[in-house]
């Protein structure tokens, strides 16, 4: 049998869901298990014999001294590094908070100064290269999944290269943006969460950030526009899970 | 083509005669769209649906298709053929499978399109065009072949075509369901179609649609609808001919796994993309031209990859119009 490959999963400065997630699995686990072993993951296990992983996980922002040196630690031990959940991918909902690091503090602080050692919030693929990004708030823990067995038998994990809207029509749910004009971000919302909320009747928030490429935010916006949403509305929309910066 | 009558209140019971060649689905009514999905009843059909999101092709090339299966080792057939009546398509949607069976059926046949194309049953239905509709003008309003049998709403009845052999034997078998068909029956049918040629809103000029789009590559039109496309692919996954579709593998457990294909569209990323990086159609620009070619041009000489259906039209976000871009696309060539 051959070694099993070292898994380590970090956690940056998030709400925890992304690492609890993983557990999640239940007894696909056990799956994983058979072609890796856990030897960092502060929610599953106390060992931490670190200096070289196979596969790290990373979720949460950098949103401090702290976070910076541990993603550090994890790139340059780890072969291969996977940015999970959007906090990791596109900063999520802390960093798209707008105003320097500076003003915030002294809103919530007064003039106690830095103690925590705060820094802007940013996603790790700011800091570091990453090997994989999988975004969504929380992503859809079969992705991991698939993505984990994938790299364990030495195949290329394929990245999705479709908006929320492919999924959506594949599972034949009622187009909430062209029927009922809700505000549904599906359009330019990178794919992967099979269309949860489209399911449920509601409209795509956008929580797996923008799909890079040819989507087309500007046309989005004035759909959303001429729906009767104002700007205000919509900027605070398209800018909940990840900074737009076209 | 024999026609036959079938009085209104035989309706039901002709209905229910199709369940034995198998399961049912027709157009049912979901919110504010139509769907094909198995019924028990005849009531529960939408009779006077305009247009089903998804169309037909799902039960042929299924959205999302498991076509193989891992299992300890070895891959295995996954898929399924059951006998289904396919209750209720317009006659754009027999076309959109005619043009669909040209790439599946040709060689090399696809054996799962094939087996479930061989097995499902066809009864079409006559429809009344709404605002999207532009069949007519490309001939796909009305079908000669393609289905087993063809219903015609007449004020007192259906008056049946019927397309086949199996058609022939389902007709035959409940022989005590129709009647001979009258003249009177003939003047309605007449008269039906009468009204609905003169109720369509929208025609595309297919006239030398194929020399302007030789001309047309440049034009500045594209270029003014790439602005506003959103590249989200809703009009290919909903259309009757697309006919393009990505193959991925999953886990299922750590050794077992299936290989599924489910539709792609020609806007995203990877269906222009090939061994070493390149990608054919890299832009916007090309991609929302590349659908215009596709549906249009690339072979005239069988037909168009269009049926005018107008599923395109009323899904796409942009509200982007087919024969509106056309024709904008030829207005630029003057
Ligand atoms: S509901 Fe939203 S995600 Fe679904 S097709 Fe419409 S716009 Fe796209
Ligand atoms: S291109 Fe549009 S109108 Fe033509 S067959 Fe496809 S969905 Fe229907
Ligand atoms: S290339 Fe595009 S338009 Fe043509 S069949 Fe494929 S998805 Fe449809
Ligand atoms: S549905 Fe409309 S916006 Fe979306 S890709 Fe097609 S043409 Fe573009």
């Amino acid at each position: 049998m051959m070694d099993k490959l070292k898994l380590a999963v970090f956690e940056l400065t998030d709400c925890g869901g992304c690492a609890l997630n993983i557990l999640f699995l239940y007894e696909k686990l056990f799956d994983l298990l058979e072609f890796y072993e856990i030897t960092e993951f502060h929610m599953a296990t106390s060992l931490s014999e670190g200096s070289h992983y196979d596969v790290a996980l990373v979720t949460g922002t950098v949103s401090s001294q702290r976070d910076l040196a541990l993603l550090k630690e994890a790139r340059n031990h780890s072969d291969y590094l996977i940015a999970l959940g959007t906090c990791a991918t596109h900063g999520s909902v802390q960093a798209s908070v707008e105003g320097s690091i500076r003003e915030k503090l002294k809103r919530v602080y007064g003039d106690e100064g830095n103690p925590m050692r705060a820094l802007d919030s940013k996603p790790v693929v700011e800091y570091v290269a990453v090997d994989f990004a999988l975004p969504g708030c929380p992503y859809d823990k079969n992705e991991v999944y698939q993505v984990l067995i994938d790299i364990a038998k030495g195949i290329e994990p394929v990245k999705k290269d479709y908006p929320v809207c492919v999924e959506c029509k594949l599972n034949e749910y009622e187009c909430v943006l062209v029927k009922k004009g809700l505000p549904c971000l599906g359009p330019i919302t990178y794919g992967g969460c099979n269309a949860a909320c489209i399911r449920s009747g509601l409209g795509c928030i956008g929580c797996r950030g923008p799909l890079p490429g040819e989507v087309n935010p500007a046309s989005e916006y004035e759909i959303l526009k001429d729906l009767g949403y104002d700007d205000d509305y919509i900027i605070r929309k398209f800018k909940t899970f990840a900074r737009w910066e076209p | 083509m024999r026609y036959i009558k079938l009085p209104s209140e035989n309706f039901e019971k002709f209905f229910n005669s199709l369940k034995a060649w198998g399961s049912i689905y027709a157009p049912v009514k979901r919110g504010s769209i139509y769907s094909f999905q198995e019924v028990q009843r005849a009531e529960e059909v939408a009779l006077d649906y305009n247009r089903t999101m998804l169309p037909p092709k799902k039960f042929f090339v299924r959205p999302r298709d498991e076509i193989l299966r891992l299992k300890n080792g070895r891959w295995e057939n996954g898929t399924d053929a059951e006998p289904i009546v396919l209750f209720g398509l317009h006659s754009c949607d027999i076309h959109g499978l005619k043009i669909l069976d040209k790439v599946y059926l040709d060689e090399p046949v696809d054996p799962y399109y094939k087996a479930r194309r061989e097995k499902t049953f066809i009864v079409g239905i006559s429809c009344m065009p709404d605002e999207y509709c532009f069949c007519k003008s490309l001939g796909t309003h009305f079908a000669m072949d393609g289905f087993d049998l063809f219903l015609h709403e007449l004020p007192d009845g259906w008056l049946v075509r019927i397309g086949s052999v199996r058609g022939h034997e389902i007709v035959w078998e409940n022989g005590e369901l129709f009647e001979e068909v009258t003249d009177e029956d003939l003047k309605h049918f007449k008269e039906f179609e009468e009204r609905r040629a003169n109720a369509f809103q929208k025609e595309i000029p297919q006239e030398g649609l194929a020399d302007m789009l030789d001309l047309a590559y440049n034009s500045p039109v594209w270029k003014e609808y790439a602005e506003i496309c959103l590249a989200c692919g809703n009009c290919n996954m909903v259309c009757p001919t697309c006919r393009c579709y990505e193959v991925c593998d999953k886990w299922i457990s750590a050794y077992d796994a299936v290989r599924e294909r489910r539709y792609d569209s020609c806007f995203m990323e990877n269906h222009g993309l090939v061994a070493g990086g390149h990608n054919f159609r890299p832009t916007r620009l090309d991609r929302f031209r590349h659908r215009y070619y596709c549906k249009s041009y690339f072979d005239p000489s069988s037909g168009y990859n269009c049926v005018g259906c107008g599923r395109c039209d009323e899904f796409c976000p942009a509200k982007i119009e087919h024969v509106k871009v056309l024709e904008e696309v030829r207005g630029s060539l003057r």
